[in-house]
């Protein structure tokens, strides 16, 4: 009996697997329970889980749900203008709060589970008026306006085209309607990449404002030519920026190097994914190429295979605008991101000047009535033989701390497509 | 001065529900602790039945009903000299008190009072068994001094009493109750309360019947009696409409217990059905081939006069049953040739009708009866080896069981697909958080096959994550029990058996939690005493008849006779 005693052991092997797998679920039940609760086809279809209310700045109310009935906003303009921050009932919009703070809005706490079925509000920072504006501006043009208030991190305007009535269940849905292109996009970023090569060439080139940087209108490089917008002739590193000259930027690039621009573009997050709250934002990219190709030059040009999304562009700007610090945005209001040394401060207040100094000396002053604007256009070529618009910067207005990113597809030079609408914004912003 | 308003149940109700969500973990706790407290703290006190001593005065007490002598420290008699087998003789002790003692050392051989034992040899007081050149003396144990003894023991169920273990469990049954009473339809609201009220009245019932015949130990019927609380939840909620049916089908599988359990109590009845027992599962397991339905891809169902049974459930009944075997037996015979070829054509007929799950539980009951049985892991592992290759040659014929193993842990890629089920049972399980939504607020049940293969997500979706977890390490609580019975079992019949029941238990348990949350693969097997299924609840009850076989506690089990009255005249 001895024998076949010890031996009844062995059934404590089960025993135990058990209590592991036991313990593997509690284990992904806590770090899965909200998003397997507000999975969109289960409790919600039986209508069992209410998701609450989704509310602007404001208090407008963009999307609302009981028991029984959905709704959105009673605006279409703001139906349309608020649908990739809003996302829809199918769950279309994957980075929409419907979708990204379904958990908040069905009161989900692994506590409780989704008792409290009376639904939650959730109120974002967006104001729902500025993305009717933002919409109205871009005048169908497909695009993405980005506006946050860079000492809080509160974004204020988010919108994309195309997009879509989510009440209207026949209406046509053009391609790439579901996609966010404030936060989900990269584009080619062109001149508004010099921001970041300048970047690198203040921090890293000790004889800069020595340098002077001569053009004729193109240059060549390895038997290839790098042609520039104009014909610069002789300029400082700050006139090169303004003038957004090419043949000064292929030259800074070959000077810093291939290595030197891809850790720049890498610590100031460009080709990293970010957590917008909860919502994970595109990442970019950048090639580096060898010593003297024009690869290179053409790379810290914004050309060549950058790739760059808007909210990253966003972050930078806002950065450059509080010295360095980089307030992290949210779409939740009273929520905190916490903030970030993004680049050291005497960067920032430098790049801050020359950004100012282009809209006073170049993009002029007088578009922008009333906004003491820092600036950078964008005109990246995407191989058709047709432009992507940017334009992106901040105030520098303590009141009014707005940082901006604008880009408008296939519609030509920055400072005519995206500037303008731009300064729609801002003016709504400001003005009210 | 608030006004007293008369008609404040209606708002009373609701909110008493709501509260009744807190207590429920609770009361679960405190139920499932105090069994396991009982079951595992009590000492484990071995009953002594005799003695052999040594011409050197040591004194070696016989604590089973079969004691092997030998030279392998394993021994229960140990003989350390080389010329005495590992496992020389056993000595056994018959129902009605005789010993015997056998020869198992293939040459060595064992005399008694000088003479060679060739067939198995009635002992008497006195008598001297030689094996080899050594000598030891047998020597009963006395009724008064065994009686005298008997008493020392610790009683089942003396520290903490199992009654008010009951009543705990009878105070969860009512909330349990309250909470159907607001959630249940208008048409099903009495029926659900007739059924829990049932319940407790079977409960009781069964407690009473043990003490009239002065049993104490209750624990495992009551862990079963929790388990089947929250199966007629399951089934109040589901399928209100078949309260009745369930209700009946309990008290049939509560009947069938006591009855099994008695047929138990005497191993000489026991040995003498073993053969047709696996005659008939042989039979039962054909007939199923040969005239079942098709359920969900699983040929596993046949319809006899109206009802549906499962014979899968019953033949696992009667695989322990043969399988199972006493220390003499073991020895003797290698009969566990026998037995694996009688595992290998169940757990290829269930493979074969496309019962993935039943032959996974089979499969794995037979590894454990195996071990117990031989000790030798090169045996398991070429069981395993074996399996694996059957396995393999399942999944290439039968492509359905090839895409629950894809869909494993790619559930989410294809929720409205292969990842159906597991989807909407984590998002269940998930949205009841800690405490639930409570009893008959859930959502799940309206998916397909909720009450049976998914029902771990509807107690976390109803009762919450806390009762969930308790209903799984319930079954692990018996098994433990089980296991550390193993120390102080009369026979090893009884050892086997209920490791082999437990080990079921779990395995299916297992099997069908996990598979719902896409930690294992999904096979559809059901949760002991939970699941939705008559010929499931019927098994499983049979199944705690072994786990009360094994359960030798004074005072312990109606399956064990009587210690201090040992002669099997206690019955009257």
């Amino acid at each position: 009996m001895n024998k076949v005693k010890h031996r009844a052991m062995s059934a404590l092997i089960v025993a135990a697997l058990i209590i592991v797998g036991l313990g593997v679920y509690i284990v992904r039940y806590l770090e899965n329970g909200a998003k397997w609760a507000t999975f969109a086809v289960g409790g919600y279809t039986s209508g069992v889980v209410s998701m609450g209310t989704i509310v602007d700045r404001n208090g407008v109310v963009l999307a609302n749900a009981d028991g029984s009935s959905r709704t959105y906003a009673d605006d279409w303009s703001v139906r349309r203008a608020c649908y990739h921050a809003v996302g829809d009932y199918s769950g279309n919009v994957g980075t929409g709060a419907l979708s990204s703070f379904a958990a908040q809005l069905a009161g989900y706490n692994p506590i409780t589970g989704t008792y409290a079925r009376g639904g939650r509000e959730v109120k974002l920072t967006i104001d729902s008026r500025l993305c009717v504006t933002a919409q109205e501006a871009l005048a169908g043009r497909k695009g993405a306006v980005l506006l946050s208030n860079y000492r809080t991190g509160e974004i204020l305007c988010m919108t994309s085209n195309p997009t879509t009535d989510p009440a209207d269940s026949s209406a046509e849905i053009a391609d790439g309607t579901y996609l966010n292109r404030c936060i989900s996009v990269s584009y080619t970023p062109g001149s508004v990449f010099k921001l970041i090569t300048s970047a690198a060439a203040i921090e890293n080139l000790p004889d800069l404002s020595q340098q002077t940087f001569t053009c004729w209108g193109s240059m060549d490089v390895a038997g290839v030519t790098i042609n520039c917008t104009g014909s610069h002739g002789e300029q400082t590193f700050e006139e090169a920026l303004a003038n957004s000259c090419n043949v000064a930027f292929a030259n800074i690039s070959l000077q810093l190097g291939g290595d030197t621009l891809e850790r720049y573009v890498y610590d100031y997050g460009f080709t990293r994914t970010h957590k917008l709250d909860d919502i994970v934002t595109a990442g970019g990219s950048f090639t580096k190429d060898n010593p003297g190709t024009p690869g290179l030059a053409w790379s810290g040009i914004g050309q060549f295979e950058d790739a760059i999304c808007p909210y990253s562009m966003l972050r930078y700007v806002s950065a450059i605008a509080s010295n360095g610090i980089l307030q992290e945005p949210t779409l939740l209001v009273g929520k905190n991101n916490g903030s970030a040394n993004l680049m050291q401060s005497s960067t920032a207040n430098k790049l801050r000047d020359m950004m100012s100094y282009n809209v006073q000396a170049h993009y002029g002053a007088w578009n922008f009535p009333g906004l003491n604007l820092c600036a950078k256009t964008g005109t990246a070529e995407v191989g058709d033989g047709t432009s992507h618009a940017w334009f992106t910067g901040f105030l520098l207005d303590e009141a009014h701390p707005y940082a901006f990113v604008v880009i408008v597809e296939n519609a030509g030079a920055g400072i005519t497509a995206a500037a303008p609408v731009a300064n729609a914004v801002l003016q709504a912003a400001v003005n009210g | 001065m608030p006004q007293l308003d008369f008609n404040g149940t209606d708002q009373l109700l609701p909110i008493l529900a709501q509260v009744a969500r807190f207590l429920l973990p609770i009361l679960a706790l405190v139920v499932l602790f105090r069994c396991v407290r009982s079951m595992l703290s009590g000492r484990a006190d071995p009953e002594t039945w005799g003695y052999l001593v040594t011409p050197q005065g040591e004194v070696h007490p016989l604590q089973h009903w079969e004691c092997i002598i030998g030279r392998a420290k394993s021994s229960d008699v140990r003989l350390p000299y080389e010329d005495v087998a590992s496992v020389h003789a056993v000595v056994t002790r018959n129902d009605k008190g005789d010993w015997h003692v056998t020869d198992l050392s293939r040459g060595g051989g064992v005399f008694l009072n000088g003479k060679k034992v060739e067939e198995p040899e009635q002992l008497v007081d006195g008598d001297i068994i030689r094996c080899t050149k050594h000598m030891v003396k047998f020597a009963t144990n006395s009724e008064q001094h065994r009686a005298l003894q008997e008493k020392k023991r610790a009683v089942a169920g003396w520290k903490i009493h199992s009654g008010t273990t009951l009543f705990f469990l009878t105070l969860m049954q009512l909330l349990i109750m309250l909470q159907f009473f607001v959630s249940a339809k208008e048409e099903y609201r009495f029926q659900t309360m007739l059924a829990f009220f049932a319940l407790i009245l079977i409960e009781w019932l069964c407690y009473l019947l043990m003490r009239t015949m002065d049993r104490s130990g209750f624990e495992p019927e009551t862990i079963a009696f929790f388990l089947c609380t929250l199966g007629l939840c399951i089934c109040a909620t589901a399928t209100p409409g078949e309260l009745v049916r369930h209700v009946v089908l309990l008290l049939a599988s509560v009947l069938l217990f006591f009855l099994f359990g008695w047929w138990l109590r005497d191993l000489n009845h026991v040995k003498a059905l073993r053969w047709p027992a696996a005659i008939l599962s042989l039979m039962l397991l054909v007939l199923n081939l040969a005239a079942a339905r098709e359920v969900f891809g699983a040929r596993n169902w046949i319809t006899v006069a109206g009802f549906s049974i499962q014979p899968s459930e019953l033949i696992k009944v009667a695989f322990i049953y043969v399988g199972a075997t006493t220390l003499e037996h073991m020895f003797r015979s290698r009969s566990i040739f026998y037995f694996i070829g009688f595992s290998a054509v169940c757990v290829g007929g269930l493979a074969l009708m496309g019962d993935m799950g039943a032959a996974l539980v089979f499969f794995a009951t037979f590894l454990i009866i195996a071990f117990l049985r031989s000790g030798s892991f090169a045996t398991v592992f070429l069981a395993i080896g074996g399996a694996v290759m059957a396995g393999m040659l399942v999944l290439s014929i039968k492509p359905y069981v090839a895409q629950r193993f894809m869909t494993w842990g790619h559930v989410w890629e294809d929720v409205n697909g292969a990842g159906y089920q597991q989807t909407r049972a984590l998002s269940a399980a998930a949205s009841g958080g800690l405490f639930g939504q409570g009893a008959g607020n859930g959502w799940l049940k309206n998916i397909v096959a909720a009450n049976t293969d998914m029902v771990f997500a509807m107690l976390c979706e109803e009762l919450g994550l806390i009762i969930a977890v308790f209903a799984a390490l319930a079954i692990v609580a018996l098994a433990i029990f089980t296991v550390k019975n193993a120390a102080r079992n009369r026979s090893s019949y009884y050892v086997i058996a209920g490791c082999a029941a437990v080990t079921m238990m779990m395995v299916q348990m297992a099997l069908n939690v996990f598979g719902s949350l896409d930690i294992l693969p999904f096979t559809g097997v059901t949760f002991p005493f939970v699941s939705r299924g008559g010929s499931s609840m019927l098994s499983c009850w049979m199944l705690l008849s072994y786990i009360k076989a094994a359960d030798t506690r004074r005072g312990g089990s109606f399956v064990v006779k009587s210690g201090a009255k040992s002669r099997g005249e206690d019955d009257a």
